[in-house]
């Protein structure tokens, strides 16, 4: 796993202003700069005696070589004017060879304090790991100026670091004919939202062409059916890859933002307008142009028909629940590959820019899918042959103009439990998912029905779905869950032990 | 959108108090809570960063703990430090006691009290340190050069800040106006307010014991005092958590203790006692548990510091209360925080688990609004109204008890608000004025016991809210049950306003039920369980309208061409287009419009004919002025005029070659002709143009022939309208049959920005609901409209 992460670098963090390594050998008395780059950045030097120091070293040196309790840790501190900072990790080496039977030293970064520390939070460590091992098992640092051994002074090797680092976020260190070391900045990214087996991850770039044997096998696995239309857990079972696996792995594709997660398609599914669609309507960057491109039905590309392919490949007679899902976008695709003969022996049909504003705009709380295109139909426009109706709202989701209206069903009942703690709701990251087919196990080994066991109340005996009615789980969970449509949800709902009038169901 | 980074007991260990004396160097006064762990012991701060975990870490790991072990000489060894429970005293084998609270964070606070002492140049900055994982954030206070705490000037104008309550620099709506925080109230940062448990603290500063001593003699032995603040940041997170916490809250804590320190010496003498309660302590082998318990009872500097760590850590509004000698300074900190959110979180963004519930809703919303509107706050009057978040009777009372001037106005304040009830509405009555109204509100809203909310009306829509904390709904259900127990269930109640957005009165069985249906509403709105659901409009020119206008630029283009005279004797000429356009205001619009557009064609189609037989030639301007023919006024007329004109031009005063003149004649003459053929070209062309007619539906006439190539077009913000887009809007209001609602157009086009919701034209317009919709609902077919919140 985790192939990719190496191949998505790029620096852009602010540099540093400087490189500091500090020496303070227990015989002076005094903390001392020993090598600075630039010159005179942190004390006055001879090589450039007019520079300006960045910090009143006098201020920060008990930063710098602090006391004992604080060797061998990540220590930063801010100068009193907030503009730099100063990161360091003081290295303390106890032995007998040193006039004090102790060597101290820091390799410190001084750094523009509004910029990103965590990538030269591992510089900092990198630096100072290497040389305390250099210096244990050589007294490469000890001897510097000592020995007159013809390597590199260290305060060249500053000038490397700081230089190679401000131009191309990672340097190469000859330290001597044995050892080099290399370092590299690292942008952080933040830890991926979870993915869920009813999210469908849409790729933002072709995977398909850029995977490549030496990529993590599971991915590999994947990257085939990740098309837009499949969920995660319809991926991880045509892929014959667990459920969890498949989770991680695209977790994997997220952090690097290669994927996007929307959620699955239905005609009856709802969506409703967010306040961006401003920018629709405005047409900001050109987004309707964009839209227009990506949803009319005259300029079908290639990746359509890839789609199309992978959604009638399904084997909808196993799977009930998945074919709920896939259908409706068969539908569609399905109306497409009938148009073709007409549409494309005219030009591309381009749907005009207040069209598709009129199309965006007419989403509403209370308006499922189905009935927009009634709506639409009916004032005599043919939505469903002249866009691709669930790309269109793809488009819409990815761009944050729409959202979708979840489905959500609450029994007073177990709430009841839940309030009174007789009933321990069901959290999201508990995985109690099925897999059509019964491919790859689960982690836990619940079946189906189980659930996390314990406390539940036994008012409705086993029931599997008693757990999803606390209104904190859409339909579509249960859908990819339990393997039913939202039909068969609803029927057998109404076969549910408990007194009339306590489900209800909510949109949100 | 971003998270804010908020303190949280994760993320944020506890506060210590370090001071440093001119002889006997610094001192680790106090901390809270009692134990505060190493953070790498911790099992969540390594567990949760994968990003910590990587072969790189585990070498240094394993490089620098055994050193670390060896040499911090933090822990002797010998001891069972494992199940140490940090309350008893430990003995070590060579005889050393290890004393509970001389640990904090992991590190030996001898240690730490040497390096949470900052040189003077951190006096009255930020002072960050970090430490590994562990990150202490502070506000150094040094004593003054002359090392004297006291202050001569006793003076409490001196600092505005801690005696006044909910006036003076909290004209809040006012500062957030001015700034460019889009948000109402929550986020204006500076109102250097009280809570409503503040004291005066006037007199206290007042009446204290004037001694008049030697300044010498005065010389405290404490030389600084440094209230740190230990956090775990995540470590994305670590600046903007610094700085939140820095901003809101340390900076102004400090104020309060510094401000007890210049008057009295609170802080040193308090210390002084803390300490002296620790080394008794130390020799008695106290337990760390008993010993706190009884620091935290005496010392108010200490329970200060409880209450601070309690309330940032939950995100409260903390309030100090420090018994100095001279009386109770009071003081209340804050990180305000945001009541509403303009869009929904990502759905499953763990960070914006902490967003949910917030009410969503562009109401708040004027970062879209010019400056212009901005400066008139009665626009917020009109379209806000107060919405209390706890019941009423709690809030009085916490007003009584401490009562001032400003009390018995409060009072009444809370009383008159409904969340039905607009601001403006409130301001009209007896008992307060609107400056008052404003301020009272604000202050309400900065500390939370309230938020702004545009008022409640049974007509508007509202449904349940797509950001709603449906895992609190079983706790909501009985709460809900409890204050409205005739109502239908909660679950039962969202279902109903989540199926299909309807105006809320019809969910109310009958009339009598609408009170407490929108007592219903307000509780729904308090829990951010419901939002209202606006209506947002943009104005759509239809082809029709666009052709009329379009035509119409035409031919005043043609005429003007043809007439170049026009402008100067517009009030004699009949077809002078400014005064057609005043002819169509006030008369038949349909008539009059299509017999001026017949007109003008006709007019255009004969063009020549026409300004033949006008009497100002443009020859005769032409011998005055020889530019003028260049001018495109000039060039329509008809040839033979022109070419006498030039012909007969008089020779210029620097008398030129005649040949060069004659070239130069015969130049402007082709040129004119070209021009002209080119005009009578135009003019034909539009002569041929399908003269416009209006039908009753223009949305409905899209396929004629003349129409077909013509997209509908929307005006983004009819307000800012020109050109083009403002002959729109005026041929929009021409079709208006009815008079009223061709009057009310202009005035509401400002609405049809996209960003004013419909539901508070009314509102803004002081009309009453239903007409306000009947004149909108008039105007429908020339808008194109979006709900959303």
């Amino acid at each position: 796993m985790g192939q990719p992460r190496a191949a998505t670098l790029s620096l852009t963090t602010r540099q540093p202003e400087t490189q500091v390594p500090v020496d303070t050998r227990m015989h002076i008395p005094r903390t001392k700069i020993v090598a600075q780059s630039p010159p005179g950045c942190i004390v006055a030097s001879q090589l450039a005696p007019h520079a300006k120091p960045l910090v009143d070293f006098d201020i920060i040196q008990e930063y710098i070589i602090p006391r004992k309790a604080f060797f061998n840790r990540f220590v930063t501190v801010n100068t009193p004017d907030n503009k730099y900072s100063i990161l360091g990790f003081p290295v303390s080496i106890p032995n007998e060879r040193y006039d004090r039977n102790e060597f101290i030293f820091n390799f410190g970064l001084v750094v523009e304090s509004d910029c990103d520390f965590i990538p030269y939070e591992r510089l900092v460590r990198r630096l100072a790991m290497t040389f305390a091992e250099m210096e244990k098992q050589g007294g490469y640092l000890s001897s510097e100026a000592k020995v007159d051994d013809g390597r590199r002074p260290i305060e060249s090797l500053l000038e490397i670091v700081k230089e190679d680092l401000n131009n191309y976020g990672e340097c190469m260190i000859p330290v001597d004919e044995a050892n080099t070391i290399n370092m590299k900045l690292f942008p952080y990214h933040p830890p991926p939202p979870p993915v869920r087996g009813w999210h469908v991850p849409v790729p933002k770039m072709k995977l398909t062409e850029i995977v490549d044997p030496t990529w993590d096998l599971t991915l590999q696995k994947l990257i085939p059916h990740i098309d837009g239309v499949n969920d995660v857990r319809r991926i991880a079972w045509l892929a014959d890859v667990s459920l969890p696996l498949t989770q991680t792995a695209l977790q994997h594709l997220l952090y690097y933002d290669t994927i996007l997660l929307l959620d699955m398609f239905f005609f009856g599914g709802c969506y409703a307008p967010r306040p961006s669609i401003h920018d629709f309507v405005a047409n900001r960057d050109g987004l309707v142009d964009e839209c227009a491109g990506y949803v009319c039905l005259g300029g079908l590309g290639p990746s359509d028909s890839v789609a199309a392919s992978s959604g009638s490949l399904s084997t909808g007679e196993n799977t009930v629940g998945a074919s709920t899902n896939v259908t409706p976008s068969k539908d569609v695709l399905g109306t497409t590959a009938q148009i073709p003969p007409q549409t494309s022996a005219l030009a591309p049909q381009r749907v005009s820019n207040y069209q598709l504003i009129k199309l965006m705009t007419t989403f509403c709380v209370g308006r499922s899918v189905m009935e927009w295109i009634k709506l639409h139909t009916d004032a005599g426009w043919p939505v469903l042959s002249l866009i691709d109706v669930r790309r269109f709202i793809q488009f819409g989701v990815i761009k944050g103009l729409l959202y979708r209206v979840h489905k959500y069903v609450v029994s007073k009942q177990y709430l009841a439990l839940l309030a009174t703690g007789q009933a321990r709701p069901l959290r999201d990251d508990e995985r109690v998912g099925v897999r059509p087919g019964g491919l790859g196990e689960d982690e836990d080994g619940t079946a189906a029905g189980e659930g996390p066991a314990g406390g539940r109340g036994a008012w409705m005996g086993e029931d599997p779905l008693q757990r999803y009615t606390d209104g904190c789980h859409c339909f579509d969970q249960i859908i990819t869950e339990q393997n039913m449509t939202a039909a068969e949800i609803v029927e057998k709902l109404k076969g549910f032990q408990a007194p009339a009038g306590d489900l209800t169901v909510f949109y949100r | 959108m971003a998270v804010p980074v908020l303190p949280n007991s994760s993320n944020f260990l506890g506060v210590a108090l370090v001071i440093n004396r001119s002889r006997d160097g610094p001192r680790f006064v106090f901390h809270y809570p009692p134990h505060i762990p190493a953070v790498d012991a911790r099992p969540s701060s390594r567990g949760t960063d994968s990003d910590d975990l990587d072969d790189d870490d585990a070498l240094m790991d394993r490089i620098s703990n055994p050193a670390a072990g060896a040499s911090s000489g933090s822990l002797p060894k010998g001891v069972d430090l494992a199940n140490w429970n940090h309350d008893d005293h430990l003995e070590t084998e060579s005889g050393s006691q290890i004393v509970p609270w001389e640990h904090v964070g992991g590190f030996p606070t001898r240690d730490l009290e040497s390096i949470l002492t900052p040189p003077r140049a951190y006096d009255k900055k930020l002072f960050s340190v970090s430490l590994d994982q562990l990150c202490v954030a502070s506000y150094p206070i040094c004593v003054p050069e002359n090392g004297v705490w006291k202050k001569k000037k006793r003076q409490p104008k001196s600092r505005p800040s801690l005696s006044t309550r909910a006036g003076g620099g909290d004209d809040g709506i006012g500062t957030s106006r001015n700034g460019d925080s889009p948000v109402l109230a929550a986020n204006i940062p500076q109102i250097e307010t009280h809570d409503m448990a503040d004291e005066p603290l006037g007199q206290e500063a007042i009446d204290g014991p004037e001694d008049g001593t030697n300044p010498e003699e005065k010389k405290s032995g404490m030389t600084m005092f440094n209230l740190v603040f230990i956090l775990n940041p995540n470590k994305h997170e670590t600046k903007e958590l610094v700085d939140t916490v820095y901003f809101h809250i340390i900076r102004k804590i400090i104020k309060a203790y510094k401000y007890a320190q210049q008057r009295s010496d609170f802080v040193w003498k308090e210390s002084k006692r803390i300490l002296q309660l620790k080394d008794k302590g130390r020799e008695d082998k106290t337990r760390l548990s008993v010993l706190w318990r009884q620091i935290l009872e005496t010392s108010s500097l200490a329970s200060s510091m409880q209450d601070i760590y309690e309330a940032v850590r939950a995100n409260k509004i903390a309030a100090l209360q420090l018994e100095t000698p001279e009386g109770t300074v009071t003081h209340s900190v804050q990180i305000p925080v945001p009541f509403h959110l303009p869009d929904i979180p990502a759905a499953d963004d763990v960070e914006a688990e902490g967003l949910r519930g917030l009410w969503v809703t562009t109401a708040n919303n004027f970062a879209d609004l010019d400056m212009a509107t901005i400066d008139d706050l009665s626009f917020l009057d009109k379209t806000f109204a107060l919405l209390l978040l706890y019941d009423e009777k709690k809030i009085i009372s916490e007003l009584q008890a401490d009562g001032d001037d400003a009390t018995n106005a409060m009072i009444e304040f809370v009383r008159l608000s409904k969340p039905t009830t607009s601001f403006h509405s409130i301001g009209q009555g007896p008992s307060l004025s609107p400056a008052q109204v404003r301020k009272y509100a604000q202050h309400f809203i900065f500390w939370r016991r309230a938020i702004a909310i545009p008022p409640l009306h049974a007509r508007d829509v509202y449904i349940m809210s797509p950001n709603s904390k449906t895992s609190t709904l079983p706790l909501a259900s009985q709460t809900w049950a409890k204050a409205f127990p005739l109502a239908p269930p909660l679950p039962n109640f969202l279902a109903e306003l989540s199926t299909a957005p309807r105006p809320y009165k019809f969910f109310a069985p009958s009339k009598n039920h609408r009170p407490q249906y929108l007592q219903m509403l307000a509780w729904l709105m308090r829990g951010g369980w419901v939002t209202q659901l606006c209506t947002f409009a943009y104005v759509v020119v239809w082809p029709e309208i666009q052709y009329e206008v379009d035509y119409q630029i035409e031919a005043d283009e043609i005429k003007n061409a043809k007439n170049p005279s026009a402008t100067d004797d517009s009030a004699s000429s009949p077809e002078a287009p400014t005064s057609q356009g005043s002819s169509f205001n006030g008369s038949d619009f349909g008539d009059a419009d299509e017999e001026a557009d017949r007109e003008r064609a006709s007019s255009a189609a004969q063009g020549s004919f026409a300004s033949k037989s006008r009497p100002s030639s443009p020859a005769s301007k032409a011998d005055e002025d020889e530019s003028l023919i260049l001018s495109p006024s000039a060039s329509a007329a008809p040839t033979d005029p022109l070419e006498r004109s030039v012909s007969s031009l008089p020779p210029l005063p620097e008398a030129r070659n005649p040949n060069e003149s004659i070239a130069e004649a015969a130049r402007l003459t082709r040129l004119a002709d070209r021009r002209s053929r080119a005009h009578a070209e135009h003019a034909a062309q539009h002569a041929r143009k399908r003269a416009p007619a209006a039908t009753d539906h223009p949305s409905q006439n899209l396929e004629a022939a003349h129409l077909a190539h013509l997209a509908p077009y929307i005006i983004l913000d009819a307000k800012k309208a020109t050109g083009k887009e403002s002959m729109y809007l005026s041929a929009i209001g021409r079709r208006f049959k009815d008079a009223r609602v061709r009057a009310s157009w202009p005035v509401f086009w400002k609405y049809f920005n996209g960003h004013s919701a419909l539901e508070r034209v009314c509102l803004m317009e002081d009309l009453k609901r239903k007409e306000a919709w009947a004149l909108l609902t008039a105007m429908s077919e020339h808008l194109i409209t979006v709900r959303h919140w």
